[in-house]
């Protein structure tokens, strides 16, 4: 389980300080499915990037279990994400001179998965082993980095807008293969996402205004990634 | 318009290469051609052999690491203005699509002749305010007339003049050529040269590890700078094993003129590559960083590759050394009396080695340490 408590964040110094997140808490069961709705500028990504364990927070803990990441030293907090989290964000950020391969291999090998092309199966690019991201359509390199960040085997699943740059056929099918890999590998996922109608999707909606939660809901039922809106 | 005298403040290197390599070459030049127009005042068989063997000796050492430091820096400089328009290629690309002319805008690479210039004429000066003194020690002991210091066009012409418009032509042409391509793939970053070299994908190194791979990919995508960390290794071991024997064979200052350049031309090159390397790598690194690759194992990955390529430079600078002594004296003053007996010297190879891992380590723990600072913000900067 995930707790978040009164968690702080500002950005700039004097004059200019701006405080970004302004006492947020938030908990997440193990397994759930959160997507975090919200204007932009809202807040979302340095939410995110607090509670994956990239930032550090002003105050406030991140209870990972027990354990309170915002008081981790840096490399703990690297090991911690090692273990722990696989990230997607919204421009895939591949590694432009490898192959499909092994820009998959690069989660894999952190947790010793030996067994990572199976997940590259999965999510369609079987065939693409050897292609480089330049020689890729937006949706299947968005594809690689979901085969990289789950061949990791996270437990946890960042997203930060992962269809914001496809459009909505490809955007429906890259959602569709997380969903079915969560099925099988049963991990909790966080998303950060403009579109409200993949909140359809999830368990737990979470809805942010100027660095605050102004409103959490869940839903009874969950509707597929082709039977929502777009 | 888009490159400007402050651009140019940043090629440095350039500067500073040029300014080494001008020094020293200026300095014997110059002193080849004075002694050489003296010959006629030498009346005794005594000066006669002593005039011999100072010609010898500037010709020697103007040919050797004059024209080692010379090809080095030509090539160091070639690199650096490709790597700088290559690292310049969207600013490039943009313009073109605005529709300025490809000449128009690779004209503006003229600058790159500032650099040189600057270089250049700082190393030509300092020869000359350095000249008194050399030509006093050269002569120490009076055997020859007096050698008057005088300047030589020719030597303005190809030490200064030349290189500043060789280089202003260099980068024009190459960015020229560089913008001859289409608009779109100047924009866009294409890795399909990788592609293009099928030997990559059918290695049979699949089973390498994550980072094994990214070592020898990095390795091999820059060849260029795998040449420069040698090469600087190299004159790192050679220049300065031979300044000390230097100090027997000929003169103190030699010697200590050697080492200085040898050690800045070493840094100024093992700088200029790994950093280089580092700004190549900087995406690479965060995203491993955020995926949970420590520190280590970025640096293991990103700059391990290299310590055996630099510690290979320091070997062959130990034997180029050596071959090159042994040939200065056993064949060119063969037949000169009161030339020391020559021997490799193992304990300066130790020293110098021992100086050589010191410093070399520190300097990737310094760059390693700067991995801790490359946040994921590094690659969300497009
Ligand atoms: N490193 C930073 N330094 C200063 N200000 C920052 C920094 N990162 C984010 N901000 C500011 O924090 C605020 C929230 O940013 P954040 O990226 O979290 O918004 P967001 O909700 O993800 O927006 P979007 O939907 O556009 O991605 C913005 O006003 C932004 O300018
Ligand atoms: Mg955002």
């Amino acid at each position: 389980m995930i707790e978040v408590k009164n968690i702080i964040k500002s950005y700039g110094d004097g004059e200019s300080r701006f405080q970004v997140l302004q006492g947020v808490s938030l908990e997440m069961e193990d397994g759930d499915f959160v997507v975090i709705l919200g204007a932009s500028g809202s807040g979302k990504s340095t939410f995110l990037n607090v509670i994956s364990g990239l930032e550090r927070p002003d105050s406030g803990e991140v209870l990972y279990d027990t354990i309170d990441i915002a008081a981790l030293s840096d490399n703990e907090l690297t090991s911690f994400r090692k273990e722990n989290v696989g990230f997607i964000f919204q421009q895939y950020y591949l590694l432009p001179n490898m192959d499909v391969d092994r820009n998959v291999k690069m989660g894999a090998d952190l947790a010793g998965n030996k067994d990572y092309r199976t997940v590259i199966e999965a999510v369609g690019l079987g065939e693409k082993l050897h292609k480089y991201p330049s020689e890729l359509s937006g949706g299947e390199q968005q594809r690689v980095s979901v085969a990289r960040a789950l061949a990791k085997k996270p437990k946890i699943l960042f997203l930060d807008e992962p269809t914001g740059a496809l459009d909505e056929r490809t955007g429906r099918q890259v959602l569709d293969y997380i969903c079915k890999l969560k099925n099988k590998y049963n991990f909790t996922i966080v998303m950060v996402t403009h579109n409200g109608n993949i909140a359809e999707m999830a368990k737990t909606v979470v809805k942010m205004n100027s660095g605050k939660i102004t409103g959490i809901y869940r839903n009874e039922v969950l509707k597929t990634a082709y039977e929502i809106g777009w | 318009m888009m490159i400007g005298i402050k651009n140019a403040s940043k090629l440095v290197g350039i500067s500073v290469i040029s300014c080494c390599a001008v020094l020293v070459c200026t300095m014997f030049l110059n002193f080849y051609l004075d002694i050489s127009s003296i010959e006629d005042e030498i009346t005794s068989e005594l000066s006669l052999i002593f005039y011999n063997a100072q010609v010898s000796t500037a010709k020697v050492v103007c040919l050797v690491s004059g024209g080692c430091l010379l090809i080095t820096s030509v090539v160091m400089l070639m690199f650096y203005i490709k790597h700088y328009i290559d690292t310049h290629k969207k600013e490039l690309g943009i313009l073109k699509a605005l529709g300025y002319s490809n000449l128009k805008i690779a004209v503006n690479f003229w600058v790159f002749g500032i650099s040189a210039l600057l270089g250049t004429a700082v190393g030509f000066g300092g020869a000359f305010l350095l000249m008194p003194k050399f030509y006093a020690l050269q002569n120490e002991d009076k055997i020859l007339p007096e050698i008057a210091i005088r300047f030589h066009p020719t030597v303005f012409l190809y030490f200064v003049v030349l290189p500043t418009v060789g280089f202003s032509l260099l980068a024009i042409g190459y960015a020229w050529r560089k913008l001859k391509k289409p608009v779109l793939s100047l924009l866009k970053n294409d890795f399909r040269t990788f592609v293009k070299t099928k030997k990559y994908r059918e290695e049979k190194i699949n089973d390498a590890s994550f980072v094994a791979y990214l070592k020898k990919t990095t390795l091999r995508s820059k060849k260029t700078l795998t040449f420069f960390i040698l090469f600087a290794s190299f004159c790192f071991s050679s220049m300065t094993q031979m300044s000390f024997s230097m100090k027997e064979l000929s003169s103190e200052m030699m010697g200590a003129m050697m080492l200085i350049i040898g050690l800045v031309l070493a840094f100024t090159t093992l700088f200029l590559a790994v950093t280089t390397v580092m700004k190549g790598n900087t995406k690479t690194i965060a995203m491993m960083r955020i995926f949970g690759y420590s520190q280590k194992e970025c640096a293991m990955a990103i700059l391990g590759g290299y310590r055996p390529v630099s510690y290979t430079g320091f070997a062959i600078g130990t034997v180029y050394q050596y071959a090159l002594l042994r040939i200065m004296v056993d064949i060119v003053f063969k037949d000169m009396e009161g030339m020391p007996a020559y021997q490799f010297d193992v304990p300066v190879m130790l020293i110098s080695l021992a100086i050589f891992i010191l410093i070399y380590e520190i300097l990737m723990a310094v760059y390693s340490d700067q991995i801790k600072k490359i946040s994921m913000k590094e690659i969300m900067m497009e």
